[in-house]
Parts: C-alpha cells; structure tokens; sequence
C-alpha cells in the first residue's frame, strides 16, 4: 500500500533524509520511530505528497506519486499532522464539514457522525475548537483524518500530549482501521505504543537504521541478560562462559552473561558448558526492552 | 472522473473553502472594522466638500472658475447650474475613490490569507487534502472580495441615497448613469480582485503577517494615483474608458490567479516558514 523507495530529502546541502525505503502492507500498522531531527515529519510528507523528495520515489496503492498524482492520491491518504491545525472560530462539526466537502463526500453529515461516534466526539460538536482541550483536540484532528475512510493513513505523533484513557481510545482505533485492511504509518517518540500498537517498527536517523518487528528488533539489536543456573559451584563454570561474555560474572547461585540475541546463542553456551562437564539446571533469557534496542542504535550514531 | 466531474469537484472545494472563509469572518467582525471605517470615512468626505463646506461658508461652488471649466469638461450636462455641475463633477470624482478605497480596507484580510492559515498551523492539514493551489488561492481571495463589496454597495446605496437627499436638482438623477453603473458594478469590483489577488500572492511569499501587510500597502500607489489624476482633470474616464479598464483589470486578474499558482511553493512553506 505504501512503499518508499530511496527516498532522500535535502534542504541545502544537509540531508534531513538519506536513501530511505520501506514498505507499509495493507492490514500493517508501521511505526516510524527516531530522535528529534530524525526526518520523521519529513519523510511523513513526502510520502503524503506535501513536499518533494530530492531525490527517490513513492507509491501509494499501486500508484506512483508524481505532481500530477498527488491530489487524486491526497484523497486517498489520512494525513494526521504534528500539529491538530483546527480553525478555532469554528466548531467541531463545522471544521469536519469543510473536510468533509473538500474530500468530495457524498453524505458528510454521514461520515461526521460516525467518526464523532467512534472517537466519542458527540457531545463536543457543537463546540467551538479554542474551548477543546489539547486532547480533544488530537481527537478532532484524528476524525478528520478518518473522515473520507482512507485505506491509507500517515500519522504524525498521534497520541502526543494525550491522557492513558484517550490514548487507549486512539490505539483501538487504529487497530480496528488495521482490521479493516488499512495502511498505517505512525511517526512516534513513544517506545512503549510502538511495541504495543506496531507490526513493524522503523529506526529512523536521516538512515533508516533498521525495520522489523518489536520483538526481533530487541533481539537483534540489544544486549539482553542470560541467567545460567548449574549444579554445583557456579565459578567453576565461568571461564567457560567468558568465552561467549568476557565480562560474564556470578551473581548469588547463577551466572549472568550479556550477550546480544541471547535466544541464538543459548545452544552454543548450553553445548559448551555440557561439554565442560556442568550439569545445566536452567537458562533463562531476560528480553532486553525495545528502548534498549533504541538506544543502542542511537548511540551508534551518536544520537 | 470526467472533466465536468472533475471541473464540479474543484468548485466543490472552492465553495467549502469560501463557506469557511466567511464563517469565520462572521465570528471576527472585529477584521471588516477597518473596511467599515473607510466606507464611512468615504461617504463623510464627499459630502462635506460637495455639500457641507458650500452651506457652512455661504460659498458657491460655481464660483471657482476653474473647478467650473474642469467641470464643464468633464461631465457635461450642459442644462444644470454652474455650482451643480461642479457638485456633480466632485460626486463622480468620489464614486471612484469611494469604490476603490474598501478594498485597502480589504487588504488587510487578504495579505493575512495564507501567512495567517500557516501561523495557525491550519495550512498543512489543509494542503494534505485534494484542494489544489488555485482552488485554495481563489477561495482566499473571494474570502476577503465578498464582504469587501458586500460594504461597498451597501455604502454606494447611502452614497447615492445622500445625493439624492442632499444634493443640488439635477445631480441625483445626473449621477444614476452608465458611467456610475460602469464604476459600480465593473471597474470597482475588477480593481478589487487585482488588488486582493496581488495581496494573496504576497501572502503566499513572505512569512509574517505585518511583513504581508507593509507589502499590501504598495498596491494601494496605482489607485492613488489614478484618483489624483482624477481629480487635477488629468484623467477623465468615460464609459467606454471604463468598460475597457474593467476588462483589462479582469485579464490581469486572471494573469495574477495563474502566476499566484505558478508560485505558490508548498514545499517553502511548509519547510522554511516558522
């Protein structure tokens, strides 16, 4: 549904986007995750066609978008911006009408109550935007992002700023748009709503550092503890785990090593330690968290 | 979709864009202040020079010699009073700088069009819908036209509506002719959109409001200059003079909406501007 193709974006001579693809299927909620500066916003609106990328390529739903594409596609994408943008003067159910008309929809008033219903907006839609509440207003910008029921959306830091109870409410959302085939990208500071609401999760620094799903990411990526219990005397045992862990040490009846996807090299260490003559009681793998995996590639790039 | 679909859609957006436009000047009348100001300021002037001032001091206009030559020339009608046809001469000079002077009023609201929607972090989600740059750029323009001429001929009926009561015999019916008609509903509303869309492309290039309105200001120098020339006699436009004016603002007009497209750059705007 979306795929991003060497996508590179320069303002000057500085890159703010490098050589970036990825592709977002239908049924798929992609997270875009990365510092601040990391390109995530631009490369938001290169995909929705609001600026162009200096040089790479992009289709939505099979379609290349190109300036003559980008506003037949535009009505095709849900575009959620960094900032909800509502006319303040007007009310909730006058700002969705103005989308609503500019999408082309046929029966607008329709479509306002259903996503007003669905984000719990109702009792809200005859207020004027200024009195909403930041929240409220995150949700405004949603519906108007769900009005037209794109098959894709791009979402810039949707739950910035929002309480757990709102947050919740956006994440079903999303999930339920999932169901229904959408394409979704999600740019995010947040770790934790990556590893909850994400199939796939993007490290993005002006590179895209890496893509894969949340689990294999942590994996792959971070140093994550293996907790080795053997009959015995565990110092017997820790030249030979020194050498999967230089620094490997013995903490109360076990011995704990760090290692980096520590599931693919628990064979190797429970051969060798068999081998060495320990009877292996237990191994046990402490997954490292998302945000270590983060953070190690940040610090990387110096991040 | 066919063209005719495609040519309703647009229309579509346009209107959607103007509706908003307009609701949102109705909750913030405070913005036609300055246009109401003008018109009334326009309608005050006129009257006390033409009418007022010759009441106050007991003198005649038809004594200044000059003003009855420049008259004479200029308007004719031969049949009225030396005093009335100089009175006659001074409300058609006006017409024209009661016809034009709202839209510097109007400045103000079409020099914040774009800059304002950006500042208000409203542009973006607005471009990431289908609306194309004209549609958007002549939305915003009618924005700021239709309450603008919506005053101005509600001020041309008390303009007209004064004369009538207060001036001379023979001016009122004198002044309801084609060239009155001509300014009215022609060459006042053709000025209008050039000048309301040359504030729009300002508005679209620079990233501040008051920037977009020291800008806007300029535009006002060729309006000043054609009503000075007006009124040393310099300049005197017939109707058919008018009709062609109007035409040519209309081209203009159109020659501005395509270069306002051809240089709004999204991109700037929504990179650069802070």
């Amino acid at each position: 549904m979306i795929s991003a193709q060497h996508l590179t974006r320069r303002f000057a001579a500085r890159a703010v986007v490098a050589d970036v693809s990825f592709d977002v299927s239908k049924s798929e909620i992609v997270a875009l995750l990365g510092p601040n500066g990391a390109g995530k916003t631009t490369t938001m609106r290169m995909l929705g066609g609001l600026i162009a990328p200096t040089s790479g390529s992009v289709v939505i739903d099979g379609v290349p978008l190109t300036p003559a594409t980008a506003g037949t596609l535009r009505a095709r994408i849900g575009f959620l911006t960094e900032s909800p943008g509502l006319w303040d003067r007007l009310t909730v159910r006058e700002n969705l009408r103005t989308y609503a008309a500019l999408y082309g929809l046929s029966q607008p008033d329709r479509a306002i109550e259903r996503v007003t219903d669905v984000l719990q907006l109702s009792p809200q839609a005859s207020v004027r935007a200024a009195e909403l509440s930041k929240g409220m207003r995150q949700k405004v910008a949603l519906a108007r992002a769900l009005l037209h029921e794109p098959p894709v959306m791009l979402l810039d830091e949707p739950t910035s700023g929002l309480d757990p109870e709102i947050t919740r409410g956006v994440r079903r959302l999303l999930e339920e748009r999932r169901a229904a085939g959408c394409a979704i990208l999600v740019s995010t500071h947040n770790l934790d709503e990556a590893e909850r609401l994400a199939d796939r999760v993007a490290v993005l620094h002006e590179r895209l550092l890496a893509i894969d799903r949340p689990a294999a990411l942590r994996r792959r990526l971070a140093t994550g503890r293996l907790i080795v219990r053997v009959t015995g005397d565990p110092a017997r045992s820790l030249e030979t785990v020194r050498r999967f862990d230089p620094e490997a040490t013995i903490e109360g009846p076990v011995l704990v090593l760090k290692v980096v996807d520590a599931e693919e090299r628990t064979p190797a260490i429970v051969a060798a330690l068999v081998a060495a003559g320990a009877g292996v009681v237990e191994v046990r793998p402490e997954m490292p968290a998302l945000e270590d995996a983060y953070l190690q590639l940040m610090s990387r790039q110096g991040g | 979709m066919g063209l005719g679909g495609a040519r309703a859609m647009a229309m579509a957006r346009v209107r959607a864009l103007l509706a908003k436009e307009l609701l949102d000047l109705s909750r913030n009348r405070l913005a036609l202040l300055p246009v109401g100001l003008i018109t009334i300021l326009s309608l005050v002037l006129p009257f006390g020079i033409a009418v007022a001032i010759p009441m106050l001091t007991g003198q005649e206009l038809g004594s200044d010699a000059d003003l009855v030559k420049v008259s004479g020339v200029a308007v004719g009608h031969e049949s009225l009073t030396p005093s009335a046809r100089v009175q006659l001469f001074l409300f058609q000079q006006f017409l024209l700088l009661f016809l034009l002077t709202p839209i510097t009023g109007a400045m103000a609201l079409a020099a914040h069009a774009v800059i304002g929607e950006k500042q208000a972090r409203t542009l973006e989600p607005l471009l990431a819908t289908p609306v194309s740059t004209g549609e958007l750029l002549v939305a915003k323009m009618l924005g700021a036209l239709l309450p603008t001429l919506v005053i101005s001929l509600a001020g041309l009926g008390l303009y007209l509506g004064g004369i009538v009561a207060t001036a001379a015999p023979g001016v009122a019916a004198a002044m309801l002719s084609l060239r009155t008609a001509m300014l009215a509903i022609w060459v006042g509303p053709a000025a209008a959109l050039v000048s309301l869309q040359s504030a729009i492309i300002i508005s679209s290039r620079v990233n501040d409001a008051r920037t977009a309105q020291q800008f806007g200001v300029l535009i006002i120098i060729p309006l000043a200059a054609v009503l000075v020339a007006q009124f040393t006699g310099a300049l005197w436009l017939s109707s058919t003079m008018l009709a062609l004016l109007g035409l040519g603002l209309v081209g203009v007009w159109l020659l501005l909406v395509l270069l306002s497209v051809a240089i709004f750059d999204r991109d700037s705007i929504l990179t650069r501007w802070r």
